[in-house]
């Protein structure tokens, strides 16, 4: 397959609180550019770890995240700070949006913490919005919306600084089946525009339009399924 | 989107905390500026009540303290101590003019006013009082009564007032000199004595000298002929000052103090803020804030709580001063910081300086909390439940 936009080399997370939790062991991964991957796994396994790992959001205990031919181990916390607003979108389970700003502005301010001036924001963030279709919810607040609705902001929102990665942790966890689909359809949009999305998730309908899917199990990479 | 948007945002969520939080500062900050902006014209008033009294020096009894010389300034009750004896030694010294005073006090319904026992001629000479209306007669049942006196209280010429149990007749009006002197009823000194049965003895004596230049020598002079003390109007300037300066800089910590107080508000308003707000933060991170855009946007939510709580105690502030000026003129320590004139409204100084202390203490209240939201590791503001 193509290049590896991801790639993890014996990559460890050990919590240190009081007692040690190993949430992640010695995990070897590559993912190629452009694909749509799912991360599978018990709950409780480390499967969020490893994405915030990849994400820039944490640092491991030991081992490497290349994005690239960039070393995220290497570089220092601003550096870190940088990749996630330009390079990584992310998507969360609960509560991705800010309340006290509308659908537009919660776009908008990621164009803000990439340095886009006010009045280059608004018009990108519309398209945006437009993608996910939410064009008609632009002033909503986020309490306004469904859960399925305020998914699809934080979708449009991760794609503001024009990243090559998507990283999503269970997205479509606490949505009904309809409201999953949608969602689906709007990630797999995306995908085909090129963006390399990660998947963590238990949905089998998910799972079904991955290219490949990881599954970890206590804190090891079990095996790795393609699709197609 | 902006970040000031952001802030304003974040800031006015909570209405009610955002409101208790404000007045907090705005408490302090309005008793601050109440303060300061009181004692703005404190020392050309002091200037002005010494001029008024037109002495360059001031015979006292023995003893007597920085409190007491406040008083000559200001009217209040004096005890008597120098004895007829002692102010005629003073007055047979040439080259100088001896004006005794009997300060003393009474009540015209139900309001203190000062009663001052005087040599009716000399005195006249002496302050270069002009009369209003009636005439200028004081003796056993004639008094005369300065302007704001008469006017506070609807005299005219022939009303009566009681001093004491003893009825007086208004016979004369001064015309108004701008100071003290106006909210005094004056007797004649003998009378005086009688009435508040202080023998022959005085309060103090104005000294007024032909030759500026030999004050030293005339000080001197009167200290070896009488059993008294001597201080010259400069130097009851400076004490009277000092005490005054002291007053006004401690009621001003208070209120810095209080200010103080209001800053631990900020810090207590902002750490629960950034407890409600960890996943917002954690998303910031997410979307790639730096610590220090966090760190900024904190602390400029603390800073506007400075500068709006400054600008609402301001506002307070004057307002307060404005209408409690005229009813805080009651005690000799607040004579001058109270009166009219000494309330310089909207001084440039007390406003700059006030806004600046708000923000400055409202930052650095702010920094702690901001220092905490911009550690917090994105990770653990995500999962946080
Ligand atoms: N901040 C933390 N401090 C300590 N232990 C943690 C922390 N975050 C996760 N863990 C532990 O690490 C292990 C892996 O957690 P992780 O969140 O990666 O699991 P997961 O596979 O995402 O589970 P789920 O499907 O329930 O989301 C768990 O045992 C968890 O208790
Ligand atoms: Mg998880």
């Amino acid at each position: 397959m193509s290049e590896m936009i991801i790639r993890a080399e014996k990559l460890t997370k050990i919590y240190e609180n009081g007692y040690s939790t190993v949430a992640l062991q010695d995990v070897d991964l590559e993912i190629p550019r452009g694909s749509l991957s799912c991360i599978m796994g018990p709950s409780g396994h480390g499967k969020s770890t490893l994405l915030h790992l990849i994400g820039g959001l944490d640092r491991p205990t030991s081992g490497q995240v290349f994005l690239g031919n960039l070393d995220l181990t290497a570089i220092d916390a601003n550096q870190l700070a940088e990749v996630r607003c330009r390079r990584i979108g992310f998507v969360f389970q609960f509560f991705n949006l800010l309340p006290v700003l509308t659908v537009l502005e919660n776009v908008e301010i990621a164009l803000m913490l990439a340095g886009t001036p006010p009045r280059g924001q608004r018009e990108w963030a519309e398209e945006l919005l437009d993608l996910v279709g939410l064009e008609d919810k632009l002033q909503a607040r986020p309490n306004q919306l469904s859960g399925g609705q305020r998914q699809r902001v934080a979708i449009a929102r991760s794609l503001a600084n024009d990243p090559d990665i998507l990283l999503m942790d269970e997205p479509s966890g606490n949505l009904d089946t309809k409201s999953e689909r949608e969602l689906l359809e709007n990630i797999e949009k995306v995908n085909q525009r090129g963006k390399t999305v990660v998947i963590v998730t238990h949905s089998p309908t998910v799972a079904a339009v991955a290219h490949r899917i990881y599954y970890i199990q206590d804190g090891r990479l079990q095996k790795v399924a393609q699709n197609r | 989107m902006t970040r000031g948007k952001l802030v304003f945002k974040n800031l006015t969520r909570k209405k009610s905390r955002f409101l208790f939080t404000i007045m907090g500062i705005s408490v302090g900050i309005a008793s601050l500026v109440t303060l300061l902006s009181l004692g703005t014209g404190l020392e050309a008033e002091v200037k002005k009540q010494s001029q008024a009294l037109g002495a360059e020096l001031v015979v006292t009894p023995k003893g007597w303290c920085a409190y007491e010389q406040i008083s000559v300034l200001t009217g209040e009750t004096l005890p008597e101590a120098i004895p007829n004896a002692d102010v005629e030694k003073v007055a047979a010294i040439k080259g100088i003019t001896a004006i005794p005073y009997l300060v003393q006090r009474t009540a015209i319904k139900n309001q203190p006013v000062t009663v001052v026992g005087i040599l009716p001629k000399p005195m006249k000479q002496f302050k270069n009082w002009e009369i209003d209306r009636g005439d200028y007669r004081l003796d056993q049942e004639s008094a005369v009564v300065g302007s704001s006196i008469a006017q506070q209280f609807e005299l005219k010429t022939g009303d009566k007032v009681t001093i004491r149990g003893t009825e007086f007749k208004i016979q004369g009006i001064l015309k108004e000199m701008g100071n003290r002197d106006d909210l005094v009823i004056y007797l004649d000194l003998a009378t005086a004595q009688k009435l508040y049965g202080v023998g022959d003895k005085v309060s103090f004596i104005a000294v007024k000298v032909d030759d500026v230049t030999q004050m030293d020598r005339y000080s001197q002079e009167i200290q070896e002929r009488a059993n008294v003390a001597v201080v010259s109007d400069k130097q009851l300037i400076r004490s009277v000052l000092a005490i005054m300066g002291t007053v006004r800089n401690t009621l001003q910590m208070i209120a810095a103090v209080a200010v103080l107080a209001a800053a631990f508000g900020i810090i207590n308003t902002m750490l629960t803020a950034i407890h409600e707000r960890k996943r917002e933060i954690g998303i910031l991170q997410a979307l790639g804030a730096k610590r220090r855009t966090i760190f900024s946007l904190f602390l400029y939510e603390s800073a506007l709580y400075g500068l709006l709580g400054g600008v609402l105690g301001l506002a307070a502030g004057f307002a307060l001063s404005f209408f409690a000026a005229p009813y805080i003129e009651q005690s000799e320590f607040t004579a001058f910081l109270g009166s009219a004139q000494s309330v310089k409204m909207f001084s440039p100084a007390v406003v700059g300086q006030t806004m600046l202390f708000a923000v400055v203490v409202a930052c650095l209240a702010g920094i702690y909390p901001a220092l905490k939201a911009s550690r917090l590791s994105p990770v653990e503001a995500i999962s946080y439940e």
